[in-house]
């Protein structure tokens, strides 16, 4: 398969009858595949046809992948996507890598990374935090020193989801240390696959290792591969971030046991506890349901005024609210289990879920920036509260205290 | 009653401080949790020569003779260091073979626990309420002879303890039997707990052969109970007050944005306000414990608050902890989740806290 040339203009029941058709003739399904950090290889296969029949980014512009649609007429081929139960449309919301590397990417990196990077060919992660800069990923001291056509890395990153698969990592790193701590900072699309990067795997509360360690001894990456130009990488990073949180903001890992209708369905688990008519479970039940909702009710007046062209502060509340809705149903699967939450294991898949959920909660409150953070982000952009003062914020960053 | 001084208590605590603080380390806890047994024998020969596991009992049987009040402080310590050996089962045991009033028994049964023999209690079966309808165990008398049939659940170090005091129903009302480990007719199968510290075992039992214990029924396991639950919510105090003063100590030393994370006020509040709970919590355990150890008007809403209140105070601090921490917190190499894990064992033992919350509102008169 090749991509398909740039189709003409169409109205929207063309629009529509045209992916219908499409699908129709190619979506067949896909075998169920849990493993979350690479895409399997029918699914590489089904995401190969539907960047190459370019309606993996509709919005995007011709040349890379897209057919330059208006977004009311992109969310019709997603929402005959969606209707068809298919995957692959509407990627250029939600594609973080995609997104980063078609706004700041060199033509060059483009050509390389991005049709990976949609079809799944290409695993990704993000090697942003460090040991000593995590909720301050300003003050980050892995080093970039260009040599020749490409950057030399050294130093370390902590907490990199995925690195293990990953074939490239988004880096942050410091490229002027003369300068206050925001001014320095690059950000780079680091091949992983390469001597000079060795991933040490962590074993997380949740007993996974999805986590890792990233050290880095004379990485190289090509200087093509640098978003957005020398030392502007805190301006990518706030755009990468942005996404990344508003993804996070939409939904998070469910169960990882159970797969039938009481595993995820609150009102059916307290069912099946016995618990349905317990006037405080109920209580409990219509609260914690209603903040799912609630959150997908902003979202979704959210995404409206942003197709409108205004920017939401609902937006922002995503991470926060999906941090809420994570912890509390949590608390309330432990509830109608009761005594049996104590046990895990095999033999034991709905405490397993109620307890694994109970931990990875914090995936959402802490990963992608702390519930705190999140906060003080609301309290400063969105609401207008003057800023906690920055101590290190205007010094050259060779003088900042680490910890 | 107790018939320890406040400067026993002082010292026996101190020397229980000690010992854990050498011989229950964090790396200690890490090693013990990965094997069948749960504890280590030579930590268990040292609270025995110590003369803890005879803590609660009276000195008459070899104990010394402390009641809910020594239970508590001790069992704080036990919180604090995640302490898993079956120390705290075994004072249930006794509490609930004195209470029996079998005299006989406790002769034959208290001097052995002093004495470092493992020892639980099984009360309830599979539905893990710790209520008498929860109870799943019947025994049946033939002749002189007691046999039981049925399933407990959740019983502590149940796979291992050598004595077992089955709570059981009989024709006429409940009843307290002797079993022994390995008894003919018993299967004990350990239970897979997300506390990788706690051992519990779901007991089976197929025409078991029990010695019954005295007369006494349901009232005696209520006092056990409320030993249990001083006991308990000493525990949680303990691990609460010690799972904050790691992480104060934390927040004082990372640095984020050139400052101490424990200067800004998010993280600032959030200690304050677990110092609240688990203050709260050290003070309602103690509280139950002296109101128990005094019989006082009050001891039943004293020790239903305590429940809950430690309980939820535990929860708070040990979710919070993790949270203030950051991702360090998130790897299994970080003690945090240690406590969080006992945290939310803790919160189910005995009974759900908003079982305690009514039970605190019907000892108060509403
Ligand atoms: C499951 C998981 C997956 C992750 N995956 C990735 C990944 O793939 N790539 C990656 O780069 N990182 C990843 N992270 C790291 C994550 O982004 C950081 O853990 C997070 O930003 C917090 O940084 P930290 O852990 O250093 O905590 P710290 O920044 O040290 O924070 C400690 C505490 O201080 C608080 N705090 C810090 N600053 C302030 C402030 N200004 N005001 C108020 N409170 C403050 C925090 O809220 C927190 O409670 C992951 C983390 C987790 C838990």
């Amino acid at each position: 398969m090749t991509l398909i040339p740039p189709p003409k203009a169409m109205s929207d029941d063309e629009l529509r009858s045209e992916v219908r058709a499409w699908l129709k003739d190619n979506w067949k399904g896909l075998p169920v595949s849990q493993d979350q950090w690479t895409s399997s290889p029918e699914r590489r296969a089904w995401m190969e046809k539907v960047v190459d029949a370019r309606w993996a980014v509709n919005r995007w512009p011709v040349e890379w992948f897209g057919r330059g649609l208006s977004d009311p007429q992109a969310k019709i081929v997603e929402e005959e996507f969606r209707a068809a139960r298919a995957l692959g449309a509407g990627l250029d919301k939600s594609q973080l890598y995609a997104i980063t590397a078609l706004a700041f990417g060199t033509d060059v990196m483009k050509n390389h990374v991005l049709k990976g990077i949609l079809t799944g060919n290409v695993n990704m992660c993000l090697l942003y935090s460090e040991p000593g800069a995590g909720s301050d990923l300003a003050g980050v001291r892995t080093r970039a020193v260009r040599d020749g056509d490409d950057f030399v890395v050294n130093g370390q990153k902590v907490w990199t989801s995925g690195a293990m698969t990953a074939d490239y990592g988004m880096l942050i790193a410091r490229t002027d240390w003369d300068v206050p701590k925001h001014n320095g900072i690059s950000f780079f699309f680091l091949p992983m696959k390469q001597k000079g990067v060795e991933v040490r795997p962590l074993r997380q509360v949740t007993d996974e290792s999805h986590f890792n360690e990233v050290f880095f001894t004379d990485a190289r990456v090509p200087a093509e591969f640098l978003l957005g130009g020398l030392n502007n990488g805190w301006r990518v990073l706030q755009t990468a971030l942005a996404y990344e949180r508003s993804v996070m903001g939409d939904g998070a890992r469910g169960p990882r046991r159970g797969d039938d209708k009481a595993s995820t369905d609150m009102i059916a688990l307290a069912r099946e506890a016995g618990k349905l008519n317990d006037p405080l479970v109920r209580q409990d039940l219509a609260k914690v349901l209603s903040y799912r909702k609630l959150n997908a009710l902003n979202n979704a007046r959210a995404k409206a005024d942003l197709a409108t062209g205004t920017s939401s502060p609902i937006m922002s509340l995503g991470k926060l609210a999906m941090s809420r809705i994570l912890h509390e149903e949590a608390r309330l699967r432990t509830t109608l289990l009761g005594a049996g939450s104590m046990l895990e294991g095999d033999a034991h898949p709905r405490a397993d879920d109620a307890n694994f959920l109970a931990l990875n909660a914090y995936f959402t409150s802490i990963g992608g920036g702390t519930d705190q953070i999140q906060r003080n982000i609301i309290g400063e952009r969105v609401l207008g509260l003057p800023k906690e003062p920055e101590v290190d914020r205007t010094i050259p960053f060779k003088d900042v205290r680490a910890g | 009653m107790s018939t320890i001084t406040a400067e026993d208590r002082a010292a026996m605590t101190e020397s229980v401080r000690r010992l854990l603080a050498n011989q229950n380390t964090e790396a200690d806890v890490r090693r013990t949790m990965e094997t069948p047994q749960g504890y280590d024998d030579a930590l268990w020969a040292k609270l025995v020569e110590l003369g803890v596991t005879g803590l609660t009992i009276p000195t008459d049987y070899d104990g010394l003779g402390g009641g809910p009040v020594e239970l508590e402080r001790i069992m704080e310590e036990a919180g604090a260091a995640l302490l898993s050996a079956p120390l705290f089962s075994g004072a249930m045991a006794a509490a609930l073979i004195e209470a029996s009033g079998d005299t006989a028994a406790m002769q034959r049964l208290l001097p052995g626990i002093a004495g470092g023999r493992t020892a639980t209690v099984a009360f309830t079966g599979d539905a893990g309420t710790w209520t008498e309808d929860g109870v799943g165990v019947s025994a049946h008398a033939h002749g002189n002879h007691w046999a039981l049939d049925g399933v407990a659940s959740y019983v502590q170090h149940g796979a291992n303890a050598d004595l077992i005091i089955v709570v059981a129903k009989t024709h006429d009302g409940f009843a307290l039997f002797e079993v022994s480990q390995g008894a003919e007719g018993l299967t004990a199968e350990v239970l897979p707990t997300f506390d990788h510290t706690q051992r519990l075992a779901k007991l089976s039992f197929a025409h078991v052969d029990a010695t019954k214990l005295g007369t006494a029924g349901w009232e005696a396991v209520e006092r056990m109970r409320d030993v249990a639950l001083v006991g308990l919510a000493g525990e949680q105090a303990g691990g609460a007050r010690r799972v904050l003063e790691f992480t104060t100590q934390y927040a004082k030393q990372r640095i984020q944005f050139g400052r101490a994370i424990g200067s800004f006020q998010a993280i600032k509040h959030m200690a304050a306000d677990l110092l609240m709970e688990s203050e709260s919590a050290i003070s309602a355990a103690r509280a139950a414990a002296a109101a128990l150890a005094e019989n006082a008007a009050d001891k039943d809403a004293a020790v239903a608050l305590a429940a809950f209140a430690c309980a939820d105070a535990f929860s708070k601090v040990t979710a919070d902890a993790v949270q203030m921490h950051g991702g360090i917190a998130f790897t299994w190499a970080h003690p945090a989740h240690l406590y969080l894990r006992r945290a939310r064992a803790d919160a189910q033992l005995f009974g759900a806290a908003s079982m305690y919350r009514e039970r605190y509102l019907k000892a108060l008169g509403a």
